[in-house]
């Protein structure tokens, strides 16, 4: 029976260690954490901020793996639930600046002024998307 | 053996701070020539002032400095090793190191926690790990998994060793004297930024250059 442990070791301890290197070079080539940085000034602190990346995804990932209950109470969802939301709302437009959508469509349009109003009407957009998909449970199979 | 036949090189960097209103040119470019009294004198020429209340960043042409160095050794041959455009901005130390600073780095730090927190159990969820695990372990133990086998734990095991290696670090310290992957993405971005500063400033004609 070790033999098959054993196996079991090695193939899940390389599937986590290539997760780690894709997910991580993702959110690397997105270039969030340098662009907080960069916006806050505080480029003193990349090291800081690697550290919080990794201990984040460690604990993130014991939590959906081991699936441990903290009891921490309402606090701390919020707290969970602001600063992941903000995350993933950089993440999502960060991402879609990589792929120069905005840039292209504006230079097709002959875009030229109010990119200020096309900001806030996407994140407003991703304020009511979330909204309707949370409200309505969009995420649960149809009836 | 005239002095206004010599060569002055100069090494202009891409983005200068400076503390007082007026910009030298030592802050701008590094400079050697064969006679060095020519250097020092051009060390202490003003390249800009920065006028009070009004905006604290400034793109300078090298043309301009070279203009003001001819204005000094008409016949001076200038050679630039370094940047074409740069970026100069006046800063406040006093700022430095506040509570607001503290604030910043404390908010940034729990976006990296809880946002990379967040991605992986997103990740996990989008691939269905759970699923993944229960059939392998069917896959190569033929039998049904327990509560929680050996796989979490080496899946776990793997990525924090993937997470630290890829960082290379933990706890403060570095483990190869590289620098960290978001050291470097760091400079990429800042560079990416000052070329488009010295584009946008350009293209709006604010910069400082000769007609």
């Amino acid at each position: 029976m070790w033999i098959k442990e054993i196996f079991l070791m090695l193939i899940f301890g390389s599937f986590g260690f290539i997760v780690s290197a894709g997910v991580f070079t993702v959110l690397l080539a997105v270039g969030l954490i340098p662009r907080f940085a960069g916006k806050t000034h505080t480029g003193d602190h990349i090291f800081l901020y690697e550290e919080m990346v990794v201990a984040g995804s460690i604990i993130g990932n014991l939590w959906s793996v081991f699936q441990i209950s903290i009891g921490l109470g309402q606090w701390f969802l919020i707290l969970f639930g602001f600063f992941a939301g903000i995350f993933v709302g950089c993440l999502a437009l960060a991402i879609a600046e990589m792929l120069d959508t905005i840039p292209i469509f504006a230079r097709r349009i002959g875009f030229r002024h109010g990119l200020g109003l096309v900001v806030l009407s996407v994140a407003f957009g991703k304020l009511l998307g979330s909204l309707i998909y949370f409200f309505y449970r969009l995420a649960s199979p149809l009836q | 053996m005239g002095k206004e036949k010599d060569i002055l090189y100069l090494k202009a960097e891409r983005h200068i701070q400076v503390e007082k209103e007026v910009v030298k040119l030592s802050d701008i470019a590094k400079m050697t020539c064969s006679d060095s009294q020519i250097v020092n004198h051009l060390k202490t020429i003003t390249v800009y002032k920065f006028k009070k209340d009004r905006e604290k960043r400034k793109v300078i042409s090298i043309l301009k400095i070279i203009e003001c160095i001819h204005e000094v050794y008409p016949d001076m041959t200038v050679e630039n090793l370094g940047e074409t455009d740069i970026i100069m901005e006046q800063i406040k130390v006093a700022e430095k190191k506040g509570v607001i600073v503290y604030g910043k780095v404390v908010f940034v730090s729990l976006i990296a926690f809880f946002g990379t927190a967040f991605t992986i159990m997103a990740f996990h969820n989008d691939i269905g790990i759970q699923d993944v695990f229960d059939n392998m372990y069917m896959l190569i133990m033929g039998e049904s998994p327990g509560n929680i086998t050996i796989m979490e734990v080496s899946y776990s095991i793997g990525l924090a060793v993937g997470i630290i290696l890829f960082f290379n670090h933990i706890g403060g310290r570095r483990i190869t004297k590289d620098p960290t992957p978001i050291e470097v993405e760091m400079r990429t971005y800042e560079g990416n930024v000052n070329t488009a500063l010295v584009e946008t400033s350009n293209r709006e004609r604010k910069s400082l250059d000769v007609d």
